[in-house]
């Protein structure tokens, strides 16, 4: 018995539909009872069927006249009371009725049944997404051009008003509730098979963390991306086995980390995220001074990276108690004061310093932060916080040597772990080699080999995905080298400009595999490559006769082959 | 005592017993049914079954659907008692449909009082 919106109604109605039957069972009896004439002036009376006849066309009000002979003036009599009491009786039900559409627990009961059928008819893989905002709608555009459909649950109906204008095509469906809500993260088909990641991304860290709770329990298997702005609330979601923990403040350290000692890997990352084209040679930060304002959550960040990197950095901070967080050798090198008053910049050594950096949390102060140290000192370096992705502009034209935005980081980063997973793998393989030369050559092949901006895509050898490919492995025992992704279809002595990134087989990650590991079943590849040759390396894992020509160098023969067949 | 409990439980033997009243007598003879007694039997019934309307638990689903079971069956009565009467002949054939379709109401309405009176026993209040 769920169909409670079924129940609502039946149970309010109860009142009016007996007051009907009662007023129509009076109205009835008292007809049947009542003397009346036929046309040759003969007692008659009627019969049960003609009353509920009348009584039915009178109490809706249509009244077709008195049948089937006129009327005596007791039967009048009777009727002028009854039409009072069967009409009221009708406009008492219909308003009840016509209150109860209107009901806004009802509507609210539709609306969820219509969400609850709708999602369990969508029968390809999709995410759920907790709460509608910025963040979540770029990952919602994201994964939609990516076909992998979307689901929103949102406590305020203000916000879903928002999606539902925002017209999303296919239809993102969203149910109005709470987000830790067991019962409607299973109304949102938590438990599907299709249900492939949960994301939920709030700035409270214990709704986070309340939500990773509710979701495991209901389904172990389905993957959690889940921000976390403190290291103890990280460990308790790791300790959940939450796939992807995401601490903006800690992303964007990384970024900086990579900013100043491996400039390569960033490039590598943006390209992989989408965000940049490919660029060589590029420089890293200067190496110097720094100047950081603001010694948040961000700032104490960066004041570990800067140390572990041996930069000397002197920060401002206008609140006090932070000193208490610092250890005691370290508080001589912090200013108490608001960071953009000139003198305070000047005693801090901003003419001195290669950089300044601009961690507070308010966008307009990091801005009039980096224009005032640059009226001081217009050689320096200027790195920045952005807040609010609104701002995005405001930041363009202020002509800012580096902007972080938290946010975007966020977008960028949740998207590739859920819908390029290939790419993210490959990502973190790169980081593992702190050496900065080894992103350097990966970049400088790319750029080098295949273009700017190669795009990515990925071939999982299987019966699906890799028809040819698997066909030959399988059933002919070819042994398929990587190679034969490169080769091109026009001429096959020529190699097309695609890179193998990585292969994955089972455990094992291969990066940068060489043309002639051999190809096995199941075995999935992320390529780099240009268009011409992502077609195709398509049509050599997909089309017999196209893999027959990269494999032997001469057309398939199918006709010759029947014959000898037939001999 | 609890009122809604006399009031359900009178429309509802009381839906039992009119059925029995009409139900009772020759199968083939429509004068000794009274008409009166349907008209009443379908009234009655009708209350009965809004009364249960609205109720989750699993004996009320189960009650409203031998309810609704017993009104559709008189309510068909009525409707081939009418058609006989305007339409067609009411002869032998069409009598025992109708009072037989009224006696398929009354073994529903029995059911209804059995599951009701095992409802009122189980309960311990």
């Amino acid at each position: 018995m769920n169909n409670s919106a079924l129940w609502i109604v039946l149970y309010r109605m109860r009142t009016p539909l007996l007051v009907l039957v009662l007023t129509y069972s009076i109205a009835i009896i008292g007809l049947v009872v009542i003397d009346g004439k036929n046309d040759m002036g003969e007692v008659y009376r009627m019969n049960i069927f003609d009353a509920f006849y009348i009584v039915t066309y009178t109490a809706t009000t249509i009244g077709f006249g008195e049948i089937p002979y006129t009327f005596t003036a007791s039967q009048r009599i009777w009727m002028s009371m009854i039409v009072y009491a069967t009409v009221m009786g009708w406009f008492y039900s219909l308003g009840t009725f016509i209150t109860l559409l209107q009901d806004k627990l009802l509507l609210s009961q539709l609306a969820q049944n219509k969400f609850e059928k709708y999602v369990k008819n969508i029968n390809q893989h999709f995410l759920i997404i907790l709460g509608y905002n910025y963040i979540s709608s770029e990952i919602i555009k994201t994964a939609i051009a990516s076909g992998v459909r979307v689901v929103v649950i949102e406590k305020d109906e203000e916000k879903v008003r928002e999606l539902n204008l925002e017209n999303y095509t296919p239809h993102v469906p969203s149910l109005i509730a709470d987000v830790h809500d067991s019962i409607a993260l299973e109304k949102a088909g938590i438990r599907s098979k299709y249900c492939k990641a949960v994301v939920a991304l709030f700035s409270n860290d214990e709704l986070n963390l309340k939500v990773a709770l509710t979701t495991k329990f209901l389904n172990p298997n389905v993957k959690l991306a889940i921000k976390s702005t403190t290291n103890s609330h990280a460990e308790d979601l790791r300790d959940l086995g939450v796939d992807i923990v995401e601490n903006p403040f800690e992303i964007i350290a990384e970024l900086i980390q990579m900013a100043i000692t491996n400039p390569d890997m960033r490039v590598l990352q943006r390209w992989v995220y989408g965000s940049d084209r490919l660029k060589i040679n590029s420089k890293s930060v200067p190496k110097g001074k720094y100047v950081v304002c603001g010694l948040g959550r961000m700032g104490k960040v960066l004041f570990h990276i800067l140390k572990e990197n041996g930069i000397d950095a002197t920060f401002i901070e206008p609140r006090k108690k932070v000193l208490r967080d610092l250890p005691a050798e370290f508080r001589s090198e912090v200013i108490i004061g608001s960071a953009d008053e000139k003198n305070l910049l000047i005693k801090a050594g901003i003419m001195e310093a290669v950089a300044i950096i601009a961690s507070t949390d308010n966008d307009t102060q990091n801005l009039s932060i980096l224009t005032s140290a640059r009226r001081i000192n217009p050689n320096i370096f200027t790195i920045a916080r952005e807040n609010e992705v609104e701002d995005i502009s405001v930041f363009k034209n202020a002509k800012i040597d580096l902007v972080f935005i938290p946010a975007r980081v966020l977008i960028k980063k949740t998207t590739n772990f859920l819908i390029a997973p290939y790419s993210n793998i490959f990502l973190d393989l790169c980081k593992k080699h702190v050496d900065p030369i080894f992103a350097q050559k990966i970049v400088t092949k790319l750029y080098n080999e295949i273009s700017h901006n190669p795009e990515t895509f990925g071939i999982k050898i299987t019966k699906e995905k890799a028809y040819a490919v698997h066909h030959f492995i399988k059933y002919k025992n070819r042994k398929i080298k990587l190679g034969i992704f490169s080769k091109s279809l026009i001429n096959r002595d020529e190699n097309n400009k695609i890179l193998p990134l990585i292969l994955l087989r089972g455990e094992e990650k291969m990066l940068l595999p060489s043309g002639d590991v051999e190809i096995q079943i199941d075995d999935k590849i992320l390529f780099a490559s240009n268009e011409v040759a992502r077609n195709d390396a398509l049509d050599i894992a997909n089309n017999l006769y196209e893999l027959f020509y990269a494999y032997y160098g001469k057309e398939k023969n199918t006709i010759k082959e029947v014959f000898k067949w037939i001999k | 005592m609890n009122f809604d409990k006399v009031i359900s439980g009178f429309f509802i033997i009381l839906a039992m017993t009119l059925n029995f009243g009409f139900f009772y007598g020759d199968l083939t003879d429509i004068t000794v049914h009274s008409k009166f007694e349907l008209f009443a039997a379908i009234v009655v019934n009708l209350i009965a079954t809004i009364l249960k309307l609205g109720d989750k638990t699993q004996m009320g689903s189960v009650l409203l659907a031998t309810s609704l079971v017993a009104v559709i069956q008189l309510i068909a009565a009525a409707t081939i008692w009418a058609m006989g009467a305007y339409v067609y002949v009411l002869d032998r054939e069409l009598v025992s449909l109708i009072i037989s379709l009224s006696g398929g109401a009354l073994a529903a309405n029995v059911v209804s009082v059995i599951l009701y009176v095992g409802d009122t026993l189980k309960s311990k209040r």
